[in-house]
């Protein structure tokens, strides 16, 4: 994995950065929560106080009647055309009551303005009876006796109800009512003067199969009375009322959970958020979840029986934290017991919209994810962007050591060398491997000269010692050990003089003066010089242009051409033939030498031009590898290169100079 | 009366051995370990030649001060540098300081007489009056066998013995190529391919500084030299 990747890696860490935000949120809008849940329930039991002042108001549990069977009178704020119908009702369907009918469930809902209670009952009836199935509403102010007002009707249509008292069976025009068919049942629809009725209300459905049989009688309550019906006491509400602020809802209840006062609204959101749902859906990953919102609304049925609710009843404060997934919608509610002792009269509900917690985190929200793409671009991009300028550094310097040690220009500055980093580091300690290579090349360069130089001295002794000796007079045996002395003396003088080859050279290519000359001539001439030098090597001189005006030393060059076939000669066979060829190129020559013969071995194809690196394995001490040495010393001096390569069954070495040497 | 010879040279082992072949050959011959006691026995009486080490001791370039201050004594002394230092640089240095000749200590002690002897034979030619018979005339050149000295349009040209030598054996057979071994002999020196080459370039820079059109001697590349006569 190169540097760029790693740090593109390192630079995923900023992901943390919208996390901790996220957490940041989070734990904001905990807080704030929290503090405005404080804040609601301080007022909640502001309130529950206040309340206590009117505590005669509240409606007195009876435990003579069971809590289900009562019946809650909604508030209506219009008024119900009497139809049958329940859809113009100022109601949701959910607010109609469900018992138990012969033929299948009757649904009915209790409402009221001011002046008058109006009733709806649907009942499932299989078989409709005229005259005999009836709807009775009864009622009763305890202690007084009960009442009964009955609705049947001979047909469908408006009906006449009849109101039975302690007096017997009387028809009640103040009552309007109405029947409808339905398929499988039938519906009544009443208005009745609230006169008429008392605290008390149950609904009985009396069904029938035949105008013969006698008709079963379903309540809506448990027991032979009704129990006393819930419904909104103004008193309270008025009394509540100083207290509710915008977007805020009030609910009182008795003890039971009944819903005897309201005030206030929950402002709906401002959805100008909804239109990112990205956010949206982060926010409710990120945000702790809540119940239901529809949960907080007032219960249709009139009877509050969420879990905060009876805990308040039960005489504890306590809040509940809603939140509608659909629209984002949160309300916080709190309650708290209005108590007068040990009793509890009922509950203080209040609960406020979180509009300003939630555009708050929205808000930040948003711009954190903003912010956080943003930051994760920047440094993602300054990370990439740093990364790449390193490895462009770092690859820039390995390069260039590269390129310093196969160009053996071991003494060029190398890239970042005054940088004051580690990548400067590097490079300077690049540059320093480099320079002492560069030193120890040039000492073995020098190594050969400097040996011989400094040999020819004591060779000198040992040879015009030897010389003198020859003077003396000598026996035999030592005429043939000075002789053999002399030889060896010899081998060695030839040995120094072929190692101070190099400097030599060297010498002469800096104070060669070029000259103008036929290369194709030179190269002719020479290959004829060689058939002679080499009776048993076949030469041949292949050449592919007429004439070849060249710059330079021919004499330097027929050394190198001597050590390149003097290298072929030894590397071929009896009988083979050496080829040198001349073919010319823009602005170059190309001289090759080829011999058949076993192939350069890889190991040294990189270092065979080197001061002292031989081919021959030893076997032969004359060669101290300086020969190819030597060529390339010339071929560079001339500007040019000298390179060789395994041929098809030989070896052939490629010499290219230009045409005309460069101006040193 | 017998030649004097002063060996100037701090490696005692080559001067005794030197000492012991000159004397062999007749000459007398003082050694000399460095310079200042070379100079300080010269003061009375110079000798008939000097042979001088380059590097004396410490005294590295000792050999050139002592060459210098010699030819300031006397310009037609013989002075022979014999050193271990083979540079074209150096041997250019000795011979611009008037040395006679630079041989490096690869020569034979054979070869190293036959030159001495050559160098005195030139300088009592000198002291003669010229003879006819040693002349040989090719064209522009003249070359004086027994002075050995050599003359281009009849302005002399200052060669060293070997570049007499060299010079000699190629125009003496005007035509024919004499290949390195045959120069090589013709010079008494064992000489590799580039000093021969570096000697040539020298003769030719010579005879060019008399004459910019000479171009008697000619490469005959791969083979060796030869002398063009018109």
């Amino acid at each position: 994995m190169n540097l760029r990747r790693q740090l593109l890696l390192v630079s995923l860490l900023t992901l943390m950065l919208p996390w901790a935000g996220c957490e940041f949120i989070r734990e904001t809008e905990i807080a704030l929560r929290n503090g405005q849940q404080e804040i609601l329930a301080g007022m909640a039991r502001a309130v529950a106080s206040s309340l206590r002042q009117h505590r005669e108001e509240f409606p007195r549990r009876d435990s003579a009647f069971s809590v289900d069977g009562q019946v809650y009178i909604h508030k209506l704020t219009s008024r119900p055309e009497i139809d049958g119908y329940f859809d113009d009702w100022p109601l949701a369907s959910d607010s109609l009551r469900s018992m138990r009918g012969t033929d299948g469930p009757v649904h009915f809902a209790v409402g009221s303005d001011e002046q008058a209670v109006y009733l709806y009952v649907s009942v499932s009836d299989r078989n409709v009876v005229y005259g005999k199935d009836e709807v009775v509403l009864v009622s009763s102010s305890p202690p007084e006796r009960q009442e009964a007002i009955a609705f049947k009707a001979e047909a469908p249509g408006r009906i006449l109800s009849t109101k039975q008292t302690q007096y017997g069976f009387a028809p009640e025009p103040t009552i309007s009512a109405w029947w409808q068919d339905v398929p499988g049942g039938y519906h009544v629809e009443a208005r009745i003067p609230l006169s008429q009725l008392g605290t008390n209300l149950g609904i009985s459905v009396i069904n029938t199969d035949s105008p013969e049989a006698a008709g079963t009688r379903s309540n809506s309550y448990i027991g032979r009375f009704p129990g006393p019906a819930r419904q909104e006491i103004s008193a309270l509400m008025r009394a509540a009322a100083n207290h509710v602020q915008a977007d805020m809802r009030l609910i009182i209840t008795d003890a039971d959970g009944w819903r005897i006062g309201r005030s206030g609204q929950l402002g709906s959101r401002d959805d100008g958020t909804q239109s990112s749902r990205l956010i949206r859906r982060i926010y409710d990953l990120l945000l702790e979840e809540g119940d239901e919102a529809t949960l907080a609304e007032p219960d249709p049925l009139g009877r509050e029986r969420q879990p905060y609710v009876s805990t308040a009843l039960e005489g504890g404060e306590s809040g509940a934290w809603f939140r509608s997934s659909d629209t984002g919608k949160a309300v916080i509610a709190v309650t708290a017991p209005v108590t007068v002792g040990t009793e509890t009269l009922g509950a203080v509900i209040l609960q406020q919209g979180t509009d300003a917690i939630l555009s708050l985190t929205n808000e930040g929200l948003s711009r954190l994810i903003y912010l956080t793409l943003v930051t994760t671009l920047v440094v993602a991009g300054t990370l990439l962007g740093y990364a790449t300028w390193l490895s462009r550094r770092i690859r820039a310097l390995s390069i260039a050591a590269e390129e310093a040690l196969e160009g053996e220009d071991l003494s060029t500055a190398l890239p970042s060398a005054l940088a004051n980093d580690e990548v400067g580091d590097l490079s300077r300690s690049f540059s320093w491997v480099l320079q002492q290579l560069g030193e120890y090349n040039a000492y073995l360069r020098s190594l050969a000269s400097k040996l011989s130089h400094e040999l020819r001295t004591p060779l000198a002794i040992v040879t015009s010692s030897l010389e003198n000796l020859e003077h003396e007079p000598l026996n035999e045996a030592s005429l043939g050990y000075t002789a053999r002395a002399r030889e060896g003396a010899d081998r060695l003088r030839q040995i120094l003089s072929a190692m101070s080859e190099a400097s030599r050279v060297e010498e002469l290519m800096r104070n060669a003066e070029p000259e103008r000359f036929d290369l194709r001539a030179v190269l002719d001439s020479i290959t004829q010089a060689y058939g002679d030098a080499y009776a048993g090597r076949v030469f041949e001189f292949n050449c592919d242009v007429d004439a070849a005006a060249a710059e330079g030393s021919p004499e330097l060059l027929i050394q190198m051409l001597d050590k390149l076939v003097d290298n072929a000669v030894d590397f071929s066979d009896d009988g083979d033939t050496i080829s040198i060829s001349l073919s010319g190129t823009d602005g170059n020559f190309e001289i090759t030498v080829s011999n058949p013969g076993p192939p350069l071995p890889e190991r040294m194809r990189s270092q065979m031009f080197d001061s002292m690196v031989s081919m021959r394995g030893g076997k032969d001490s004359k060669h101290l590898g300086l020969g190819l040495y030597v060529a390339r010393l010339i071929a560079e001096g001339h500007g040019g290169r000298i390179s060789a390569d395994n041929t098809d069954g030989g070896v052939c070495f490629t010499v290219s100079v230009p045409r005309s040497m460069p101006s040193q | 009366m017998a030649k004097r010879i002063a060996i100037v040279e701090d490696e005692a082992a080559i001067r005794d051995n030197y000492t012991a072949a000159f004397r062999r050959e007749g000459y007398l011959v003082d050694g000399y370990e460095a310079r200042q006691p070379a100079l300080d026995a010269f003061e009375g009486r110079l000798p008939d030649l000097v042979v001088i080490d380059i590097n004396l001791k410490d005294d590295v370039e000792g050999g050139f001060e002592l060459c210098r201050e010699l030819r300031a004594r006397s310009t037609d002394l013989p002075i022979i540098f014999l050193t271990a230092r083979d540079s074209e640089f150096d041997a250019v240095s000795g011979l611009r300081l008037g040395a006679d000749d630079y041989l490096t200590k690869d020569i034979s002690l054979p070869h190293l007489m036959a030159r001495i002897a050559a160098l005195f034979r030139r300088l009592d030619a000198m002291q003669q009056p010229q003879g006819k018979e040693a002349r040989l005339t090719r064209g522009d050149l003249a070359i004086d066998t027994e002075r050995m000295t050599i003359h281009w349009q009849d302005q002399a040209v200052g060669l060293t013995l070997t570049e007499f030598w060299l010079v000699h054996a190629l125009a003496r057979y005007p035509g024919h190529v004499k290949n390195r071994q045959q120069l090589m002999d013709a010079a008494q020196a064992v000489l590799d391919d580039n000093t021969i080459t570096s000697h040539i370039k020298r003769i030719r820079r010579k005879f060019h500084a008399i004459d910019a059109g000479f171009d008697s001697i000619e490469t005959v590349y791969g083979m060796g030299y030869r002398w063009l006569s018109d």
